[in-house]
């Protein structure tokens, strides 16, 4: 019944947007994204338009997001506080992913510190780059199961973290009464010490994002033992 | 021109996907799959409007001057709905495993213990 | 650093930098959680004192461009009523919770607390609409969270329930703007009210259609608020308080930004006043027959949630105030009782109203703010809830509304209804014969610390109703920001 119902309003949906669709491939007014991208080099010093977009012209989003991963981590570590069952793994990891997990966890760290360096002047960023951390993590726990994560001092970096985004942001306020502003010397375009505070920030992002998105796996795989 | 049309049928096809799943399904880990989908769905038709014919990333080069570069915004948008996206995930399947800790299925139709 | 320009930024940044400090310093979360809202509220009467003078709404841009290439901060007197409100219920719960939430974690607590009141303010001052989206997202998330606090069966169920319908309601949103930007390429609100001039492409009606399906999930209106009396009471009572008067209440606030102003809709916008009565019908109905205390409560605020939907879409000036001043009323009065409901269930451990009998008379402070609570959402004179309803009804009159005396007659009935189950808890719990033994217990700290909020909460609404016309000129300021689009576009692009 419930299948049957939902296949009707499917199906109603398909022919609605069918018949929606032409106006929307008419390129419209793009407006925002051509100023944009002319003022990313003058104004910003980053070569990477959606960069300048993201720390820059649209900041106070990421300040928004950043919150947002916060609360992810927070959240997830708060469901697993004294949890009381220990998940046993089934099966035991092969002597490949054993070994190769040890030599390969410092590369991929080094991946993920290269991406968020980067951000500013290649595709990619804080959250691209924390995100591959993450995994790095991950596959770390893949190759042994009994690695455990220091929970609280972790949650103690994610805060100072934290703090230094909206640090940063102020000290834009002291420098010149606007907040996040790119108050610090844009240096020369396309090389890496350039486009102000843009760096600075993406790194903070990626290493607090390295750190939240390894916590939530952490937790999710081992439960109490990460309080 | 047609290219356009391609975006917006995958990215639609993934949305209405997503849609049955979360409306028909019993299993709770099976909703939560249809919201990522719809959450992908919507993501990708978000960066598809930004899609100009034959532009490039936006990105300066060292050599290269601007030609046509796609529209930058969507990205940036679409940056941050697809990582509000993945934390909503994580607190949804946490809340998941507490609640198969707690009943011992995740069974919808049997989670019903708060009525009129 | 204290410019003008500055000032109400930190009415979001406040609560975020005490959010990420309470994780720092355990100890300390119970000050800063505190502490939040008293500088917030210190910060919106400097605000306020400002605005009187220059009358002129002040724009924050941030990032140092200009509208519409950045996102910005509105501050009209509708922004600063909102944020006053949601920081006087924070106070309150706030200091609630000091005496109510007692666990080793409970740093954990005050954060997620900090962060509701982040996404709440952020929520009602932005001016850019994905810039909503993502603070409502906070809003949301926090809560999702807080539901679950209490780690029973029941709060999981809840919890899950609302974080499905909720990131439902969220994709949904996202799609709304997705078809705006399409069309218009800007994501300014005050740019897109300068392009859109009249809701007529099938488009514009999509886009609307999904925009307030989405907040109107967190809003509650009808047939998308089945989250909310399964939420509500499996929540920790201070964060009922919080999400009964603040959360929902920016919820609706989003919806009716959307209509009037982005959308430019001056006038009676029927599927919603629809939608607000079968929201009102059905919440007094099933709040009848409800044996658990926080439940019932909890289909009471989906009822007035209805009332207030009603007021707002009939689209005049006065309509829109008296909308408002329901607001106020039903958020002051809602989250007394919701802190009342935590102060029995604290002591006596049990909801059940048939349990509760007769324990009122032991504890008398409690029990008679509460009927002056119930008294207030009644209408019945001189509380604030008397002025509202009376300036709902009137306003009623005075537009052209179909179905006018079926209009007036559903609400004047669903008060009826209000009134049988409300006066049949007073009577229940007030009455003399107690049916088994009950201490007349010392009072601790922790109970005064809950008790004097709920009773602070009882002064402000008897003496907000002695104040009626101060009250209306500034709601009135605050509805013209709603309603007239083109004063809202002037200020923000400057004579684009």
């Amino acid at each position: 019944m419930k299948k049957i119902l939902s296949l009707i309003v499917i199906l109603t949906l398909i022919v609605a947007i069918w018949h929606f669709l032409p106006a929307l491939s008419k390129n419209k007014a793009f407006k925002i994204g051509h100023f944009y991208i002319e003022h990313a080099i003058k104004d910003t010093g980053a070569s990477n338009v959606v960069t300048s977009i993201v720390l820059n012209f649209r900041g106070f989003d990421t300040l928004g997001e950043v919150t947002v991963l916060f609360l992810a981590s927070l959240g997830v570590g708060f469901l697993f506080s004294g949890n009381t069952k220990n998940y046993k793994p089934e099966i035991q990891p092969s002597l490949i992913l054993r070994v190769s997990s040890r030599l390969l966890f410092p590369l991929f760290i080094m991946f993920g510190a290269y991406i968020f360096i980067h951000g500013h002047l290649t595709p990619g960023g804080g959250f691209q780059g924390g995100s591959i951390i993450a995994s790095a993590v991950l596959f770390l726990y893949l190759g042994s199961k009994d690695k455990k994560l220091p929970g609280h001092f972790i949650e103690y970096l994610e805060s100072l973290s934290g703090l230094g985004f909206i640090g940063i942001g102020f000290a834009g306020i002291l420098a010149s009464n606007i907040f996040l502003n790119n108050f610090m010397p844009k240096g020369i375009v396309y090389t890496l010490f350039s486009a102000g505070i843009i760096p600075v920030i993406y790194i903070i992002i990626g290493i607090k994002v390295g750190l939240e998105l390894s916590k939530i796996v952490a937790d999710l795989i081992k439960g109490e033992e990460n309080v | 021109m047609f290219k356009m049309y391609i975006y917006f049928i995958a990215s639609f096809g993934l949305f209405l996907i997503g849609l049955y799943a979360v409306l028909s399904k019993k299993n709770l880990i099976k909703v939560i799959l249809g919201l990522s989908l719809m959450e992908t769905g919507v993501n990708l038709f978000l960066i598809s409007l930004g899609y100009v014919n034959g532009g490039t990333a936006p990105i300066f080069e060292r050599a290269l001057s601007p030609s046509k570069m796609v529209d930058p915004v969507p990205q940036a948008l679409v940056l941050t709905s697809i990582v509000i996206g993945v934390s909503v995930t994580a607190l949804a399947l946490s809340l998941c495993v507490k609640l198969h800790e707690k009943t011992g299925t995740l069974d919808l139709t049997k989670i019903r213990s708060l009525k009129w | 650093m204290v410019n003008i320009n500055i000032l109400p930024l930190y009415l979001i940044l406040i609560p975020l930098t005490f959010a990420f400090l309470s994780l720092l310093f355990n100890k300390l979360s119970k000050a800063l959680g505190v502490l939040a809202p008293v500088l917030n509220l210190l910060i919106i009467y400097k605000l306020s004192y400002i605005f009187f003078q220059s009358k002129a709404s002040i724009i924050v841009n941030l990032g140092g461009w200009k509208p519409p290439f950045c996102i910005n901060l509105v501050i009209a007197p509708l922004s600063l009523f909102l944020a006053f409100l949601i920081s006087l219920i924070a106070l309150a719960s706030s200091i609630y919770s000091i005496g109510y939430i007692h666990d080793k974690l409970s740093y954990k607590y005050y954060s997620l607390f900090l962060l509701l009141i982040t996404g709440a303010t952020g929520s009602v001052l932005t001016g850019d609409i994905f810039n909503l989206f993502v603070f409502f997202e906070i809003l949301c998330i926090s809560s999702y969270i807080l539901v679950a606090y209490e780690k029973n069966k029941d709060s999981y169920e809840a919890a899950i329930k609302y974080l499905v319908q909720g990131s439902l309601g969220s994709t949904l949103m996202l799609l709304g703007i997705a078809i705006l930007y399409g069309l218009y390429g800007t994501l300014n609100m005050a740019d897109l009210a300068n392009h859109i001039t009249g809701i007529n492409s099938i488009y514009l009606k999509t886009a609307l259609a999904l925009l307030i399906s989405g907040f109107g999930v967190e809003a509650a209106i009808f047939p998308l608020n089945t989250w909310l009396p399964d939420a509500h009471p499996a929540a920790p009572s201070s964060i009922s308080a919080m999400l009964s008067g603040v959360a929902i209440k920016v919820g609706v606030y989003a919806i009716f930004r959307v209509v009037f102003t982005i959308f430019g809709h001056n006038t009676l916008f029927l599927p919603l006043l629809a939608l607000g009565i079968f929201t009102l019908i059905t919440g007094e109905l099933s709040a009848y027959k409800q044996d658990n205390l926080k439940r019932l409560l909890a289909y009471s605020s989906t009822g007035q949630i209805g009332l207030i939907v009603i007021a707002l879409s009939i689209g005049s000036n006065e309509s829109i105030t008296a909308g408002l001043y329901q607001i106020l009323s039903h958020a002051l009065a809602k989250s007394l009782l919701f802190l009342s409901a935590g102060y029995f269930l604290y002591k006596y451990k049990t909801l059940a109203i048939s349990k509760l009998k007769g324990l009122g008379r032991s504890n008398i402070l409690v029990f008679s703010s509460m009927i002056i609570a119930i008294f207030s959402l009644l209408g019945i004179p001189p509380m604030i809830g008397f002025y509202s309803k009376f300036s709902i009804l009137m306003s009623l009159f005075s537009s052209p509304v179909p179905a006018l005396y079926a209009i007036v007659i559903s609400i004047i009935l669903m008060t009826g209804v209000e009134a049988a189950y409300f006066l049949r808890l007073i009577g229940s719990m007030g009455t003399n014969d107690i049916s088994y033994e009950q201490n007349i217990s010392q009072k601790s700290t922790s109970d005064w610390l809950m008790i004097i909020p709920i009773i602070t909460l009882a002064i402000l609404i008897i003496i907000a109703g002695f104040y009626p016309h101060m009250i209306q000129t500034v709601l009135g300021n605050a509805a013209d920001n709603l309603f007239y689009k083109n004063n809202y576009v002037f200020r923000v692009l400057g004579g684009y």
